[in-house]
């Protein structure tokens, strides 16, 4: 990370406390608390409409306050927005409106706009100006009118003019935005080499393009700071970066392998036929008589209290409870107890539970964690193919690790762990998906990307869902099926 | 009386037997579990082996039941809870046995030949009978009815970790063997396969052995460097540091959990990869007190082949069968008087590094013994792929339960052959190294080196570690170790 030598001294710590501040008629930022520091430059990032820009607005007096208060703003500050560029332009075309009488305005010419700073700062930078005029090559534009420039070229000169203005401290809401990869560069290195010289906020949607010399990330939700990161914080910035990820990124459920597929199913058949289940230990019953059909196409919530044996009755259906075999079970057009393998049963599984992350315990890549999906395995012991592991990247990439593809998954926290197990449950879109409480220890964000996840699996016509949990609220919308268990009486055992 | 079958054979051919040992390749087990698809196995007994083995057999698509002795089954002792919590049908001898195909005898090795005489009359024409172990057949020359297929199929871990392998969709090591006296039909090595199939033991490495090279190594490795040598080390090292006035609770811990954290970095990369944890100066300092102990200990370690080869051992063990289990019982009793055992770890916390930094004797100790009991194996026939499941391979493992509950929880787990083969070597092994301790001080058990002195001399040092490098047991580790990690590591 970039030193940050402390040089810039008419900048004091800008506190903003409890500040509540609205914005036209619906939008409020709420109870914010936030304090930058000298020498900090700081990236606002966050959804659409979280108020990443308006956070960086209140900075030069946007929005109308409410409560709380925002001290130790420098005296010079440069705001370059949407809101600040259409300003300009509706001035400009102001201007021409008072020209209308005599003359046809041929409007003010950039060279003008760019140096009215002049006047007004002290501090101004004219050879700051020229250079920067050279360096985007702009001599040829400097007469033309402003208010014929395009957008992108308006949004150029604004910047320029905003820097030779050599503020304390300038914000930028989405300067990259529209400028090719050479322009970003240039703007990039620029910026950078006047770190010492003002402080800077940016404005960004995207974390990809976040310069090497912030220092700093804030993160806005629903109108509120959520987050602050010092980027040096790897951890948290990881967290974050994921997290950012995940909001801005257009879901969509990876394609699979269908090289790999197990032998076709008939379709008339259920895919699950459990007939007058029971299941006891020494002399304690767990489930007595229970009948229950899983259709293909027939997504169903399965619920009840700890211990009336929710996981037992899975445990059932993907073969890992041994009395699987004393039972009456047809699972994916086998009767148990026929010859098959556990192998044969589970290759049409998808299976994520808590029981699971405790018990894959192997030391192993992230990658191949989505990979030990496709094999069934805790581990992997078998080669995966060019277009599985090309899915699994998709997988990553989805989940916002796509950087981390070769770390151990065994340093992950167990929400990542848990990210991790429901790719590798979903990756081979398998006939039946069995989720066990699979938000379990997710934050929000990951909670609803996971839940947006099942819903576009539900209706993509491969696979039947199998949801358990104990929450009402994570309702799916493609599940119409309930199945409620109960804890069966001591008594009656 | 028993007869010892390997010694009823000609030299030429004690030799062939002992050296027979060959790495399988994983296209040999191409067909699966195919020669035991929809014959009958009956397994008895459903203890560690028996339990676990029948799982995985199962969920491989086998038909498996369970025959227990009469006791267990009216008792409703745990073998009997095991076979049916499981949901497998339990019944008596006289209800499976003669509906068997294939009988897996899973039963403690003491009760092989009650056992096996017991059922081998019940026994189906042409039926196959399987062990996990050949004691039986070779050190007390079993004879099976001629028309019986005998095989073996030995998984070398715990059975808890067999049946945990196979649920990952993986294995454990496995050697499988077939009594060629006993292979009427040819069949023998066709469900030796599927059989290791079935467990899943193909997918971590089969070796194709046979009942005399496992037993003569399993024997080896279990009475030497596995137990012998841990035991005798726990309890030197305990007494050695409570003399020098080290905290009892924190010289049980460090031994308790010791061997458990440096075997850890054995499993991983060998011999040379638990070195490798400790400075420079301890290394070196380790490397010198193993070719100490090495020097000291070698005798010993041919004595115990030497019996073990020439049947001595099993004789004098069986004598003590007869005798009720005299010295077994009373060593058992002795060991759980010791210090160490008697001393409970203390609230402590000590580091994973501190394990290596103040247990360089430890990392002597095991060092030694691993090299040993290789060397001493594959110097008596051996092949060193055998010797090497046989000793560095099992070392972790047999760690770990020393880390559950001490000694006695080693003695518990493991089985009476090996537990009556490790007091053997322990009372050989204390005196012979009375004198070697005394020389012993804190530095290398206890407290570490002083940490000032951190210079080597550089030409030492590349000594050192040529000599960790190079020795043999650590290139045929690096191919075993390399073919499972090639599979866990596989992308
Ligand atoms: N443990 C290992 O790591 C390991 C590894 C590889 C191979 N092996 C081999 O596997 C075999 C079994 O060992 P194990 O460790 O699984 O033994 P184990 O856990 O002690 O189990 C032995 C089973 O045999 C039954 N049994 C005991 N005495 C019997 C008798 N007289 N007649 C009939 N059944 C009897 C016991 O049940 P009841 O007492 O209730 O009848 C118990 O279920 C041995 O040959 C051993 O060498 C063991």
């Amino acid at each position: 990370m970039t030193q940050i030598l402390p040089s810039h001294t008419e900048m004091n710590s800008i506190k903003i406390e409890n500040y509540t501040a609205v914005f036209g008629e619906s939008f409020t930022l709420n109870n914010i608390n936030w304090t930058l520091e000298p020498n900090q430059h700081w990236v606002i990032t966050g959804a659409n409409g979280s108020g990443k820009s308006a956070l960086s607005a209140i900075l030069a007096g946007a929005g109308e306050r409410i409560s709380g208060s925002i001290s130790g703003l420098p005296k010079h500050i440069e705001i370059i927005s949407f809101e600040a560029q259409a300003e300009l332009i509706e001035r400009e075309l102001k201007k021409d409106d008072a020209d209308i009488m005599d003359v046809i305005s041929e409007g003010t010419p950039v060279r003008e706009i760019l140096e009215e700073g002049k006047a007004i700062y002290p501090e101004f930078d004219s050879a700051l100006l020229d250079q920067l005029v050279a360096m985007f090559k702009l001599e040829p534009m400097l007469d033309r009118s402003f208010r014929k420039l395009s957008t992108g070229e308006t949004r150029k000169i604004m910047l320029i003019r905003a820097l030779a203005n050599n503020p304390d401290l300038i914000i930028l809401d989405e300067p990259f935005d529209g400028l090719d990869a050479a322009s970003m560069q240039l703007l990039q290195d620029l910026l950078k080499s006047k770190i010492d010289a003002m402080a800077m906020v940016l404005v960004l949607n995207r974390f990809d393009e976040i310069p090497d010399f912030i220092t700093h990330i804030a993160y806005t939700d629903q109108g509120k700071l959520q987050h602050s990161v010092d980027i040096n914080n790897k951890q948290a910035y990881d967290d974050l970066y994921q997290l950012l990820h995940l909001k801005t990124t257009e879901l969509s459920v990876p394609a699979t392998d269908l090289s790999d597929r197990p032998p076709a199913l008939n379709p008339n058949d259920p895919l699950v036929r459990l007939t007058n289940i029971k299941v006891a230990y020494g002399d304690a019953t767990i489930i007595d008589g229970l009948d229950w059909t899983i259709e293909p196409g027939q997504h169903w919530q399965l619920s009840g209290p700890n211990g009336s044996g929710k996981t037992c009755l899975l445990n059932l259906i993907t073969g890992d409870h041994p009395q699987c075999y004393t039972n009456n079970i047809f699972v994916f057009g086998m009767q148990r107890g026929n010859g098959e393998t556990i192998w044969q049963i589970k290759q049409y599984i998808g299976y994520v539970s808590t029981a699971l992350q405790w018990e894959y315990r192997v030391s192993i890549s992230l990658r191949n964690v989505i990979l030990s999906g496709f094999h069934d395995s805790i581990g992997v012991y078998t080669k995966s193919t060019d277009k599985q592991k090309a899915v699994a990247d998709q997988w990553l990439a989805l989940l916002g690790m796509k950087d981390r593809a070769n770390e151990p998954y065994n340093q992950l926290s167990f929400g990542d762990q848990r990210l991790l197990l429901i790719a590798r449950a979903m990756v081979k879109h398998p006939t039946l998906l069995i989720l066990d409480e699979p938000c379990l220890g997710l934050d929000d964000i990951n909670r609803q990307l996971v839940l947006a996840l099942i819903e576009k699996i539900c209706t993509s016509g491969d696979t039947t869902v199998l949801y358990v949990n104990h929450h009402a609220e994570d309702q799916i919308s493609g599940i119409s099926q309930f199945k409620q268990l109960e804890k069966l009486d001591a008594q009656s055992s | 009386m028993s007869n010892n079958y390997f010694n009823t054979l000609p030299l030429r051919e004690q030799l062939a037997q002992l050296a027979k040992c060959r790495f399988m390749s994983m296209d040999e087990f191409s067909d699966g579990v195919e020669a035991l698809k929809g014959k009958k196995i009956v397994v008895i007994g459903c203890g560690a082996q028996g339990l676990n083995q029948g799982l995985n057999l199962r969920d491989s698509g086998l038909d498996v039941s369970y025959t227990l002795r009469a006791a267990a089954i009216a008792e409703k002792r745990q073998s009997w809870k095991n076979a049916t919590e499981n949901g497998f049908v339990v019944g008596t001898y006289q209800e499976l046995i003669p509906t068997a195909d294939v009988v897996l005898n899973l039963t403690p090795d003491k009760q092989h030949t009650p056992v096996v005489n017991e059922i081998m009359p019940l026994m189906k024409k042409g039926a196959c009978l399987s062990y996990s172990h050949g004691f039986n057949i070779v050190e007390e020359g079993m004879k099976i009815r001629e028309d019986l297929t005998v095989i073996m199929v030995a998984p070398k871990c715990p059975g808890s970790e067999v049946r945990a392998e196979y649920v990952r969709g993986f294995g454990v090591p496995t050697l499988i063997a077939v009594h060629e006296d006993n292979d009427p039909k040819g069949e023998g090595l066709a469900l030796a396969k599927a059989y290791a199939v079935g467990t899943g033991g193909h997918k971590a490495g089969v070796l194709m052995s046979s009942f005399i090279a496992e037993v003569k190594s399993d024997l080896m490795g279990e009475q030497t460097i596995l137990c012998g040598m841990l035991q005798t080390g726990s309890l030197l090292c305990f007494d050695k540091m409570v003399e020098e006035g080290i905290d009892p609770g924190y010289a049980s811990k460090l031994i308790q959990y010791g061997w458990e954290t440096i075997t850890e970095a054995l499993k991983y990369g060998g011999v040379t990869n638990m070195l490798d944890r400790l400075s420079n100066p301890a290394k070196i300092k380790a490397f010198d007190l193993a070719e100490e102990l090495k020097e000291i200990m070698r005798p010993l370690y041919n004595k115990h082949q030497d019996d073990i080869i020439d049947g001595t051992f099993s004789r004098v063990m069986m004598e003590d069968w007869a005798n009720d289990d005299k010295n077994l019982l009373g060593w058992r009793a002795e060991t759980a008087e010791t210090a160490f055992e008697k001393t409970p770890a203390g609230d402590v916390e000590i580091s994973e590094q501190e394990f290596f930094d103040n247990g360089i004797l430890m990392v002597a100790m095991v060092k030694a013994g691993v090299e040993l009991a290789f060397e001493t194996m594959t110097a008596a026939g051996i092949i060193a792929e055998s010797a090497y499941y046989e000793s560095l391979h099992e070392t972790p493992l047999i760690a770990n339960t020393i880390a559950r509950k001490k000694l006695y929880e080693m003695n518990a787990t493991i089985s009476d052959t090996a537990e009556y083969g490790c007091y053997l070597y322990n009372h050989a092994c204390l005196p012979l190294l009375a004198d070697f301790m005394k020389g012993i001080k804190t530095d290398v058990i206890g407290k570490g080196l002083d940490t000032t002195d951190t210079g080597v001399d550089n030409a030492r040092l590349i000594e050192v570690n040529a000599a960790l490098r190079s020795h043999p047991v650590e290139a045929i580790g690096a191919v075993l170790r390399g073919h499972m990690a090639d599979m866990k590591k596989i992308v």
